[in-house]
């Protein structure tokens, strides 16, 4: 016989057949975190310094799942520089007069002391370039660049706080149920995905920082995100808001696809500091630039069947960059003002949209909390939401004209304040633990699609609704028709294709839950699509292309009730709609293509249209 | 687009990519002491475990699931073109029209 050990091994291996569980059956703690972004991380560091046990569960490796691995910037408000009302006044009127503009406030109060606390944790070192470091950048070497500066990599600090922190964490694992009963949440439940462990942890206080989701990454690193909360927060019969504003994020022709070839220094690098850029003197253009940027831009696109650029513009790209990523103004003789709005390396254009579709714009998406809270509480005793794509917080508003680096630096407070609120919810309440009924019963559920014997595969599945999602006729420019057809077959596959999803592994089993997650959330970015018919930030209805304030300045909810999905209007606050004797001309700065011709009102173009001088 | 073996031999057995993948493409198979890449049609393309491989065994390719078609171009736009890098300074097959 051979010696097998001999041989060098040069052909892939097979997946091992089995792969041990490193963790118990069984939990109990008073506060577990579900997801570990920014959000996640910060509710569970909170929780433990209010005194709590904290248990974090991630699907992946923290610091390296969902979308807290990509920011390239991170911005704060500095009270004793920054014009408030500037800022206020560029969200309220950019946003389309839907922000909540409570948790706007927070990041205006609150910002400086979560810079710092991140800070302090190590995410927000500077260290040189990959061009300034060596020729790291010439010899595309990626991973050499890493390597130089693996001690500062913000990536490494995830585990390196929650383990300081003596907050325990169970990686790789999947969270498909949080238990209620009697109106209080009891637990959570999921399963360890390498090996297929069912995992039940019985908890005083849930906060779910799930984050959003895509139905397939086609170009934005978010496939880690698959509306894993969302789904759970539905069928507990919460409100879902947010999910007929599109996300903005695109691909590069030069690469379409791949984030890595198209963003790969953005994220090997630090994150850049930003913020203090927005003044009275330069309102106009700076609300115009992002909701050009993140808006209308696609929908202009959309109606010429064009990209956005033409994928080879690198160098028009780094000065976009520098535009969005913010320098604070005025404080560049400032030897403490660290928001330079530096530049990070060259990258190609971003020149064709549907990066992550399905995801919804920043922080509109997840579940929407009662507007006067800032804590994330839902309906549900001892259950909080925090984050993007969970959270449907509104401080952009509908077009999220916050400034680039915004959603880091608010998801960390977002979670922040839903960790405080757990923990202090945690301290009263007693502990029940999950019965063995309740585990059986639903054990039993998680696993089913291993028990299908003849069913989908949900690789196919994941591409057929990406296939019925992605055109930019059901995203990007909307209409009734197509929406209804759309609709037709996502409720086809809800009917006739979730239920048969079938896991041959406990990988499958993951995307089995997955699929079912998304084809929900399709059902709901449609119906939602729908009711709204006007356009407002980042959702644009080709049949209705123009703003309706006297029907819409609402935030539509979706809500599971008896007959299937329900579309509910909850009024935006009185005092967050501005002025609406105003002139529509004077109330908004942006218009969508053709709306002056059609309302009957001349506005000079806008520098990114051609009109005024370039900057 | 996905992550693809350049060399499973230069595996050192660290695990990093098993530790860091998102998706669940990766599993280690401890006898060979090896990381297997087990689910490449789930690779996002995110490029993480590429640059955490210590033993450079990893590389990035659209060999086997191909790029996503951009859905609107003009004639100015870039072509899709072939990529595969395999290790620093050495860009096999690479093609990347006028960029840097």
């Amino acid at each position: 016989m051979e010696n097998k050990e001999r041989k060098p091994v040069t052909k892939e291996l097979p997946r091992p057949a089995s792969v041990p569980c490193p963790y118990e059956a069984r939990y109990e703690t008073d506060v577990v975190v579900l997801g570990c972004g920014f959000a996640g991380l910060n509710a569970a560091v909170t929780a433990r310094e209010s005194g709590r046990r904290v248990l974090v569960v991630d699907k992946g490796r923290p610091g390296f799942s969902g979308l807290s691995p990509w920011p390239s910037s991170f911005r704060w408000f500095d009270p004793e520089k920054d014009d408030a009302d500037a800022f206020r006044r560029a969200v309220l009127i950019g946003g389309d007069y839907i922000s909540n503009m409570k948790w706007y406030e927070e990041w205006i109060t609150d910002s400086k002391r979560i810079y710092h606390r991140l800070r302090d944790w190590g995410m927000l070192t500077p260290f040189p370039k990959p061009q300034e470091a060596g020729d790291f950048f010439e010899r595309q070497d990626y991973a050499g660049y890493r390597e130089a500066f693996q001690q500062l990599d913000r990536h490494e600090k995830w585990v390196e706080v929650l383990e300081k922190n003596g907050i325990p964490f169970l990686e790789y694992t999947m969270v498909t149920d949080v238990i209620v009963e009697e109106g209080r949440v009891r637990g959570v439940m999921g399963f360890h995905v390498p090996s297929g462990k069912v995992i039940a942890i019985s908890a005083r206080a849930v906060v779910m920082a799930m984050g959003g989701g895509c139905y397939k990454p086609s170009g934005f690193p978010a496939g880690g995100d698959t509306f894993d909360g969302e789904y759970i927060a539905y069928e507990l019969g919460l409100p879902i808001s947010g999910k007929e504003f599109e996300d903005s994020h695109g691909t590069s022709s030069v690469a379409p696809g791949s984030p890595f070839y198209y963003m790969n220094w953005q994220y090997l690098e630090n994150i850049w500091p930003g913020g203090g850029d927005a003044s009275q003197d330069n309102l106009k253009p700076f609300i115009e630039s992002k909701v050009n940027f993140v808006v209308l831009g696609r929908a202009r696109a959309a109606k010429n069947r064009l990209p956005a650029s033409t994928g080879k513009e690198v160098t028009r790209e780094a000065e976009t960059n520098a535009l969005r990523r913010g320098a604070a103004l005025g404080y560049e003789t400032d030897p403490d003002e660290i928001r330079s709005g530096k530049l990070g390396s060259p990258l190609p254009a971003s020149d064709t949209h549907g990066g992550a579709i399905g995801m919804s714009s920043h922080l509109t998406g997840g579940v929407l909390c009662d507007l006067e809270d800032v804590s994330g509480r839902t309906g549900i005793d001892g259950l909080y939401v925090a984050g993007d794509g969970m959270h449907a917080s509104y401080p952009g508003g509908a077009s999220y004209p916050c400034g680039r680096g915004f959603t880091s630096c608010f998801c960390s407070i977002d979670g922040d304040h839903a960790g405080r609120a757990a923990a202090a919810f945690a301290a009263e309440a007693t502990l029940q633990p999950l019965s063995e009924e309740t585990v059986a019963e639903r054990t039993e559920a998680i696993t089913a699609p291993l028990r299908v014997e003849r069913g989908f595969d949900p690789n196919w599945a994941r591409d057929v609704l990406h296939g019925f999602m992605a055109p930019y006729w059901v995203t990007i420019s909307k209409s009734e028709k197509v929406l209804e057809a759309t609709l037709v077959q996502v409720e086809y596959m809800r009917d006739h294709v979730a239920p048969y999803l079938m896991a041959r592994t406990s990988h499958d089993l993951r995307l089995c839950h997955e699929m079912k997650h998304k084809i929900l959330s399709a059902e709901m970015k449609l119906r939602a699509s729908l009711y709204r018919k006007e356009s407002r930030g980042a959702t644009y209805r080709e049949d209705y292309p123009y703003r309706d304030d006297e029907h819409f300045l609402c935030y539509l909810t979706v809500n599971k009730t008896g007959e299937g999905m329900e579309i509910r209007e909850v009024p935006v606050k009185e005092e967050w709609t501005g002025d609406r004797e105003q002139a529509y001309e004077k109330r908004y700065l942006c218009y969508y293509p053709g709306e002056p011709e059609a309302r009957g009102f001349h506005v000079e173009p806008p520098r990114w249209m051609g009109g005024g001088k370039k900057p | 687009m996905s992550v693809v073996r350049v060399d499973l031999s230069k595996c050192i057995g660290c695990e990093s990519c098993v530790k860091v993948c998102p998706m669940d493409v990766f599993y280690f198979d401890h006898t060979a002491h090896k990381s297997v890449i087990a689910y490449p049609e789930n690779c996002q393309s995110c490029g993480q475990c590429f640059v955490h491989c210590q033993g450079r065994s990893l590389g990035m390719s659209n060999d086997m699931f191909g790029f996503a078609i951009p859905a609107m171009r003009q004639t100015t736009t870039a072509p899709m073109n072939r990529v595969v890098v395999t290790e620093p300074g050495v860009l096999t097959e690479m093609t990347r029209g006028e960029l840097p």
